[in-house]
């Protein structure tokens, strides 16, 4: 079992604490996404991980075993670059068998042309050229070989990046925003491959992204960092249908999440910008609040029902397969955006009024602080 | 990939470091100190690095009749004022500086236009003109020494400022720097100023110059520099008139001419060749390094 | 476009200029090298190729080539490798590497000539601070054992520094065998820095990604870095810096001229210093232009073998 504990990392560059006393507990064989936006300290962490960097305080252990002195090409673990890191002046072929040089032969082994004088050598280097060969067939690569990484696609790249790191059979694999450079397409299809390639080898995968969207599709865990702590820790589906706070729920979800002001009364009741939310905090509270509705949770009302939002189309996204429609509110002081069926927003233009309904169970309740509120929906 | 400073290792290299700093500095050391010592110090190789600074007599200056208190002096002011008197060193220092600085006004007078129209202006024969500017990128210096010479003989050219000069005048290697830099100037910067009426002359002296500042500065450096530096053509071409010597020539005819064991005078002479660029150097590193290594981006 | 011809007006001269003092002169130079001309008398012949006939005849140019080509054999690989060393160790040091650098690359500023006569004095045999050195170094146990070889188990009254001390330190420059090494020894003091400097670039050129990933590969120590990264991607600088140092030392003179003239018996007459005394000097034209066209042969084969391999085998695309 290789799991992977962080316990009170802290990093400080020069003043700056960009990582802040963070606890993580990965476990073994699982696909964990650490996701944020940019500057959040992800990058730095997965370095931390790696040893590449050394945190200013706190342990990392790898299999109960406190690896902080130990230097990153002796931690058994393998990472993959945002920038694919390859080196250019060797052939694919040959940027595969570099850690298997460098770990499986002695440095008299590495030199060239002694296969003569060194028969292990040679049944050691048939056995390495294997497991380079295996490699590149589970990543389609094999009629690459002969390449430099200058005559690759991007794509191309990133699977020889994947490639070097699969070949050391790491106890995890640590990737810096590897589908960064890649285009939208590409991106998508390399999501699958990944997510493909974890199934088969079982192993741990440490993911690190700015992108939500890679964070729910391939994660089994997802840890949202902002500012140097984590926020949430938790499955996918958890952290998009309870998100923690205010944060976290604006990070998750695309379209951002709409967030109107709203009060509570002694009895729990909601009222928001003059409307009743038929949902009750579980703890009384008097007060100011937020929801948050997910457009993906709103919709177009036809009928005269007095309980909906209503304002004025500003701006219409027509994604074939969705329309978000952006809304000013009535109140000339907050907008929402609004998920519709193509079918019922096909005439919509703008200055149009409209009127807008919500799902009364996936309402989210905040404190003015951004704390999540837990409710009951009453229906 | 940040590791722990290894003080063991960052030492060691200090030590190798200085090591060769010491062996650098050596001819540098022993210029400027010999420059301060007497003649039976810098026999001796005694006397520290500012030497003892006592008093010393001029044996040829007692020879040449005077007195006994006009010859005595320290050490250094013998030195100096001999490497001055001896040799007309003002005078080489001047022409040093006379001629650099023609250089370099000649090198840019003819380069800029030069690599202005390679670089911005489309005209029959463009490609053919760049093609020979490599080529002539090709071309060492020390080979066409020998027949410029001749011909410089032939219309007795000789021992003239001219001759010093004339060789120079032509910089490809400046009209490739300034082409590949006024490539990254912008085509609407030219065009507004034709569109105000300026003609293509005052573009490039008002437009394109004060673009170029950087890449002239680091031109300038590497011709001032090598010419100030440059030992070989002088030393072809001026066979005579000492009184256009530059001055390394001037310090080399100074030894010859210099009897016997006048080491100090020669240093001093030595140090004051080289202390203005070195000075400069250290003044403006950064600058100097840019120029010099320039040379090899071709 | 529709702006006047200026362009002709700002090519001329410069075109001009090239024909007349580029390229003309190889031309004449070419022609005279069939001739045997002599600058002061008013005629001359063609005598063919014979001027380059007794480039192999003579033994004073079987020298010429031997001094010259031992020289750049001498001063090109240590030169280099002094350049990247210091490099690598300037850029790896935490505090105090503007001071190293500044101090390597005085040689190449400040004025070779003058700098020669100081080594000169360094070098002298009877006053010179080195011979002292060594001379005082004989009594110093340690170093002596060091130098000689002792720790190794050699004999030193047999080994050069013990019979040196025995007898007499050598007259660097006046020697014949130490003579061309010790100009060398001042070539490369020179052109070491130049070198640094270039390879500081390239070091800096270097995607800092690569080293992380050779860490994560397993490349523990700095020579397997170094080996894995550092080294090939250092290859276009590799090129450049031994190709500019290449022609540098086949131009090398004032050392020459000023401190051995060619001597002894011709140890250190290299090319540029023959075609100086052949032409100039002697007014030998004929043979000087000879000499000339040679030199540029020369140095014509090592441009384009450095363009040769730029473009072939050091851009990885």
């Amino acid at each position: 079992m290789s799991d992977i504990k962080l316990k009170g990392i802290s990093k400080f560059f020069d003043n700056n604490e960009v990582i802040k006393s963070l606890d993580l507990s990965i476990a073994n064989g699982e696909f964990i996404t650490v996701v944020g936006p940019s500057g959040c300290g992800k990058s730095t962490l997965l370095r931390i991980i790696a040893g590449l960097e050394s945190q200013s305080s706190g342990d990392v252990i790898i299999d109960g075993r406190e690896v902080n002195k130990v230097r990153a090409s002796e931690r058994d673990l393998a990472m993959v670059f945002q920038s694919y890191a390859l080196y250019p002046h060797l052939s694919v072929q040959q940027n595969l068998m570099v850690p298997l040089k460098l770990r499986r032969l002695s440095s008299l082994e590495r030199l060239p042309l002694l296969n003569w004088f060194l028969p292990k050598r040679r049944s050691k280097m048939i056995g390495l050229n294997e497991k380079v060969l295996q490699a590149a067939e589970t990543l389609q690569i094999t009629h690459l070989m002969e390449r430099k990484p200058g005559q690759l696609s991007g794509g191309q790249q990133q699977r020889v990046a994947v490639g070097r790191a699969m070949v050391r059979e790491p106890v995890a694999f640590l990737m810096d925003e590897p589908l960064s450079n890649l285009d939208a397409a590409l991106r998508v299809h390399m999501r699958a491959e990944i997510s493909e390639l974890h199934r088969k080898l079982k192993t741990t995968f440490i993911y690190v992204t700015h992108d939500q969207a890679e964070a729910l599709t391939m994660s089994d865990r997802m840890a949202v960092m902002m500012d140097g702590e984590v926020l949430q820790h938790d499955t996918p589906s958890e952290i998009y249908n309870n998100p923690v706070n205010l944060k976290v729920a604006e990070f998750i979800g695309s379209p951002k999440i709409n967030v109107l002001p709203a009060e509570s009364d002694s009895k729990g009741k909601i009222t928001c910008m003059g409307l009743p939310i038929s949902m009750s905090l579980q703890t009384q509270k008097q007060g100011n609040i937020m929801l948050g509705f997910r457009p993906e949770h709103t919709e177009l009302i036809s009928s005269d029902s007095k309980t909906c939002f209503e304002g004025k189309i500003t701006y219409k996204e027509n994604l074939g397969s969705d329309i978000y429609l952006h809304v000013n509110l009535k109140d000339g002081q907050h907008k929402m955006i609004v998920r519709s069926e193509p079918e019922k927003a096909i005439d919509a233009k703008i200055d149009d009024i409209v009127k807008i309904g919500w799902m009364a169970d996936k309402v989210m309740a905040f404190e003015e602080n951004g704390q999540s509120l837990p409710t009951e929906s009453k229906s | 990939m940040k590791h722990l400073t290894n003080w063991g290792s960052e030492a060691g290299k200090h030590i190798v470091l200085i090591l060769g700093a010491l062996v650098v500095i050596l001819p540098f050391y022993l210029m400027l100190s010999f420059s301060l010592k007497s003649p039976s110090e810098i026999q001796s190789i005694s006397g520290g690095f500012f030497g003892a600074q006592e008093m010393m007599t001029d044996h040829r200056c007692l020879k040449a009749g005077r007195s006994n208190e006009e010859c005595t002096m320290l050490p250094i002011v013998y030195n100096y004022k001999a490497a001055f008197k001896e040799a007309p060193l003002l005078r080489y220092l001047l022409n040093g500086v006379i001629v650099t600085l023609s250089i370099f006004a000649i090198q840019v007078l003819i380069a800029l236009p030069c690599a202005y129209a390679l670089a911005k202006l489309k005209f029959w024969g463009r490609d053919v003109v760049f093609g020979l500017v490599i080529f002539c990128l090709l071309i060492p210096v020390h080979a066409i020494a020998l027949p410029l010479y001749l011909m410089l003989a032939k219309f007795g050219l000789t021992n003239t400022f001219a001759a010093l000069v004339i060789p120079w005048t032509i910089s490809v290697f400046g009209i490739f720097l300034m082409r590949q830099f006024f490539k990254t100037v912008p085509d609407d910067l030219i065009n507004a100023a034709r569109m105000d009426g300026m003609s293509e002359f005052s573009i490039v002296w008002k437009v394109m110059l004060p673009t170029a500042i950087p890449a002239l500065l680091a031109f300038a450096i590497f011709s001032v520099v090598a010419h100030w530096n440059d030992y070989y053509w002088p030393r072809v071409v001026i066979t005579g008139d000492q009184d256009l010597m530059t001055p390394p020539l001037g310090l080399r005819m100074f030894k010859s001419d210099m009897d016997g064991n006048e080491y100090g005078p020669m240093m001093a002479a030595a140090t004051v060749i080289v202390a203005p660029l070195v000075v400069a150097f250290l003044l403006a590193q950064r600058r100097f390094i840019e120029g010099i290594t320039l040379t090899g981006m071709k | 476009m529709g702006h006047s011809r200026s362009h002709f007006w700002f090519v001329s001269p410069a075109v001009i200029l090239m024909f007349v003092i580029l390229i003309l002169p190889v031309f004449v130079a070419a022609t005279f090298s069939f001739t045997d001309y002599n600058l002061g008398s008013s005629d001359f012949r063609w005598i063919g190729w014979k001027n380059y006939e007794s480039l192999g005849k003579f033994s004073s140019y079987k020298k010429m080539f031997t001094a010259s080509l031992t020289y750049v054999v001498i001063v090109v690989p240590i030169s280099v490798l002094l350049g990247l060393g210091s490099a690598m160790l300037i850029s790896s040091l935490r505090f105090g590497g503007e001071f190293y650098k500044a101090i390597f690359f005085l040689p190449v500023m400040a004025t070779l000539l003058a700098m020669a006569y100081a080594w000169e004095f360094a070098l002298d045999p009877v006053m010179g601070v080195i011979n002292k050195f060594l001379d005082d170094g004989c009594s110093v146990g340690w170093f002596y054992k060091l130098i000689t070889g002792t720790w190794l188990g050699f004999n030193p009254t047999e080994s050069w520094y013990g019979e040196l001390c025995s007898d007499r330190m050598p007259n660097w420059l006046g020697n014949r065998k130490y003579a061309l090494g010790s100009i060398s020894f001042i070539g490369i003091w020179q052109a070491f820095g130049f070198n640094m400097v270039l390879y500081l670039a390239g070091l800096t050129s270097v995607p800092r990604d690569l080293y992380a990933a050779a860490e994560m590969d397993g490349a523990n120590s700095t020579w397997e870095k170094f080996k894995l990264v550092t080294w090939p991607m250092l290859g276009p600088t590799h090129v450049f810096v031994v190709t500019i140092t290449s022609i540098r030392s086949f131009q090398v003179f004032d050392t020459v001229e000023a401190l051995t003239r060619g001597g002894p018996s011709k140890s250190t007459y290299v090319m540029v210093y023959a075609m100086f005394e052949k032409g100039v000097k002697q007014n030998l034209v004929g043979m000087g232009s000879t000499l000339t066209i040679v030199f540029l042969g020369f140095v014509l084969i090592l441009t384009l073998t450095q363009v040769y391999f730029i473009n072939r085998k050091v851009h990885y695309s």
